[in-house]
């Protein structure tokens, strides 16, 4: 149990750059994700904490020992890998018994040990089978029982869900953070589902081509989104996001007219609020579109417009109903619109 | 009636090819034991020129010997001629061979099969260009320095160079077999607690068995069969059982000698047959892709 911190840590394969100057400091029972698109970087950060990986450069700190130069077995960690990595001609038993054999914790506790990290993962009637012989959750809470059988510094779990399907993902995705609160040991998760990422995390790390996007809790993510990455990357629809001009705290693109917001920016802009942040009338101050399709969603319905060259998304009641094409009016508060800049995506303030 | 046809046509393919199988499995088989049966006869029975029937009969054999099975060939090629002393040299050999190949093949092979550098590929390569050399290129190079040196007829030198012919084949197998393990395997070792040999050694290996297993067969055929550098590189008394046969088949003038050499082909195949049958469940997993993954 302790902190992790990662300072300036880079990786580079000859020209290619997997990692650029991750910074970060995570505090001591913290549940950390690292969520982002496929091939952002997001093992090979997680690889380079656990040893797997040598760092180009920048430093790597577990609790107050730097350890780069560190093997893999002298870091203190249990990793949980995407694959599971079980040895296929042990038992189960044998499995989550191997930690703690080599490393040489007296004979008379194994059995203890070993039962103990079996109950909690739930796998009491299944300790004399080999991993061939069991489900792909069955094999995925052996990964977790191996991993959770001795205390470490810190786990690393790689994506150790993606194997399952949606409902055992669900339960197992409850029991991981049931464990992780009972253990109460530093997690370091990699995940590219963001309901993973909202679930679990304490903090969330976005990360895209090998960069840190935003690290924060998950609402803040939700509500303040770093930069446009982000606001497009998280929530489910995605942020709408509309290139426009801003003028004296007047926004204005194709179909779209926002006032009352904040004055001191002005030339082009992305301005974004999501999509049931919308609410459906006939005011000036707002969206004037034709349907462009409608999706009806059971809980509500969902309206897409094109405004201002973008495809948006508006929710609305469940007994919503519109032909495509006919015109609709929605209003926008302007302290939900989140603004952008246009070149760097990046947020800007929003004080008035 | 249409059942009948329907019937009838598996039964039609059946019976061929069971009468397939048995005709080769006499093909294949019968020289063999042809040989083993003849191998207790006398020289005038098992190689009479006017009547082959006498081989089967044995009426010289029952004449000499006063039975009609003798073990005289055995008796000749084993004792008197020294032939045990050729199995222990093969022994010897063959032991070693096998040992020193499966040593460097698994770890040359596991450290080819885990780098990332391009150089492996042409280390492979090269490895698979001194395979495809016929042997005997190589003995001829080497018989000069081994002359000057005064190694040539020890069996130290027969065994390094065995190894140096058949290691290639070695590195490749088994570098074939270590790729077929995924990765996780040795990283999850490693973060469990290993280290980068004890991950190997308790974890790889453990999965690769029957990939060893199959290599070390062959790698113990290879030396066992081999003529070419054994006969070259050996002197008399280090002979192995191949060049053995060859040299009591050379001696046809004593009446008796061509027996012993029957006789000694019988004693050098009979461990290959208990070889394979112990080893064949590991060997067809060896040969059978994917076996041995989780
Ligand atoms: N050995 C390597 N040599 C060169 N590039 C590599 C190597 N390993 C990874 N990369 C690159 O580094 C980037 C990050 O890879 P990484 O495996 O960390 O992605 P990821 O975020 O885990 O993606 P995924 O969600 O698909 O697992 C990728 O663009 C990948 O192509
Ligand atoms: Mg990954």
């Amino acid at each position: 149990m302790a902190e992790i911190r990662l300072n300036n840590v880079c990786k580079r394969w000859g020209k290619v750059s997997g990692v650029d100057n991750f910074d970060l400091h995570i505090k001591d029972e913290e549940f950390l994700v690292l969520l982002g698109p496929s091939g952002c970087g997001k093992s090979t950060t997680m690889r380079m904490i656990a040893g797997l990986e040598d760092v180009s450069s920048g430093e790597i700190w577990l609790g107050d020992r730097m350890v780069n130069k560190l093997e893999p077995k002298d870091r203190d960690v249990s990793m949980v890998f995407q694959s599971y990595g079980l040895y296929p001609n042990m038992t189960v038993y044998e499995n989550i018994r191997f930690p703690i054999k080599v490393r040489k914790v007296p004979k008379e506790l194994h059995h203890e040990q070993v039962m103990k990290a079996a109950e909690m993962v739930d796998l009491v009637d299944f300790l004399h089978r080999k991993p061939a012989e069991l489900s792909g959750g069955q094999r995925q809470r052996v990964a977790l029982g191996r991993a959770i059988v001795r205390k470490p510094t810190v786990f690393l779990m790689d994506e150790p869900l993606s194997n399952l399907d949606a409902k055992l993902r669900v339960s197992t995705r409850a029991e991981i953070k049931n464990l992780q609160f009972r253990l109460k040991t530093t997690t370091i998760y990699v995940t590219h589902d963001q309901i993973e990422a909202m679930t679990l995390a304490d903090r969330v790390v976005v990360m895209n081509l090998g960069r840190i996007q935003q690290i924060a809790t998950p609402t803040e993510i939700y509500d303040n989104p770093a930069n446009t990455f982000v606001a497009g990357f998280i929530g489910n629809p995605a942020m709408n996001l509309i290139k426009g001009t801003i003028e004296s705290g007047v926004f204005s693109a194709e179909n779209i007219r926002i006032e009352g917001l904040p004055s001191q920016h002005s030339g082009p802009i992305t301005l974004g609020f999501r999509a049931e942040d919308a609410e459906l009338k006939e005011v000036q101050n707002a969206i004037n579109a034709p349907v462009y399709a409608m999706e009806l969603l059971g809980d509500s319905s969902m309206i897409a417009l094109m405004v201002g060259g973008e495809l948006i998304n508006i929710k609305a009641p469940k007994d919503f109903r519109a032909e495509i094409g006919s015109q609709v009016s929605i209003g926008i508060n302007p302290s939900h619109c989140h603004l952008f800049d246009a070149e760097s995506g990046d947020r800007l303030s929003q004080d008035i | 009636m249409e059942q009948t046809t329907v019937n009838r046509r598996p039964l039609l393919l059946s019976t061929t090819s069971s009468l397939f199988l048995v005709l080769w499995l006499i093909v294949a088989a019968f020289p063999f034991l042809w040989t083993v049966w003849g191998s207790f006869k006398v020289e005038a029975d098992f190689f009479s020129r006017e009547n082959w029937q006498l081989a089967i009969t044995g009426l010289n054999t029952i004449g000499q010997t006063g039975s009609a099975f003798t073990g005289d060939g055995y008796q000749g090629a084993w004792i008197e001629r020294d032939f045990w002393k050729a199995a222990w040299n093969t022994v010897i050999v063959t032991v070693s061979v096998t040992a020193i190949s499966l040593v460097l093949g698994t770890l040359g092979g596991y450290a080819l099969a885990r780098s990332a550098r391009r150089y492996t590929l042409w280390i492979l390569i090269t490895a698979l260009v001194f395979r495809a050399m016929p042997h005997i290129t190589l003995v001829s190079g080497y018989m000069l320095p081994f002359f000057e040196w005064n190694v040539w007829g020890a069996l130290p030198t027969a065994i390094i160079v065995l190894v140096a012919i058949n290691q290639p084949f070695a590195l490749w197998m088994l570098h074939s077999f270590f790729l077929s393990i995924p990765k996780d395997l040795d990283e999850s070792a490693m973060v469990d607690g290993c280290t980068r040999f004890q991950a190997f050694r308790q974890v790889v290996i453990p999965v690769m068995w029957p990939g060893v297993i199959t290599t070390g067969l062959f790698s113990f055929l290879l030396a066992y069969n081999d003529f070419a550098v054994t006969a070259m590189l050996l002197n008399q008394d280090n002979q192995t059982m191949v060049p053995k046969i060859a040299s009591f088949l050379g001696t046809v003038q004593t009446e008796g000698a061509v027996m012993y050499a029957v006789a000694a082909v019988v004693s050098a195949t009979v461990p290959l047959f208990m070889l394979v049958m112990f080893f064949q469940r590991q060997i067809v997993s060896g040969l059978t892709a994917g076996a041995v993954k989780g």
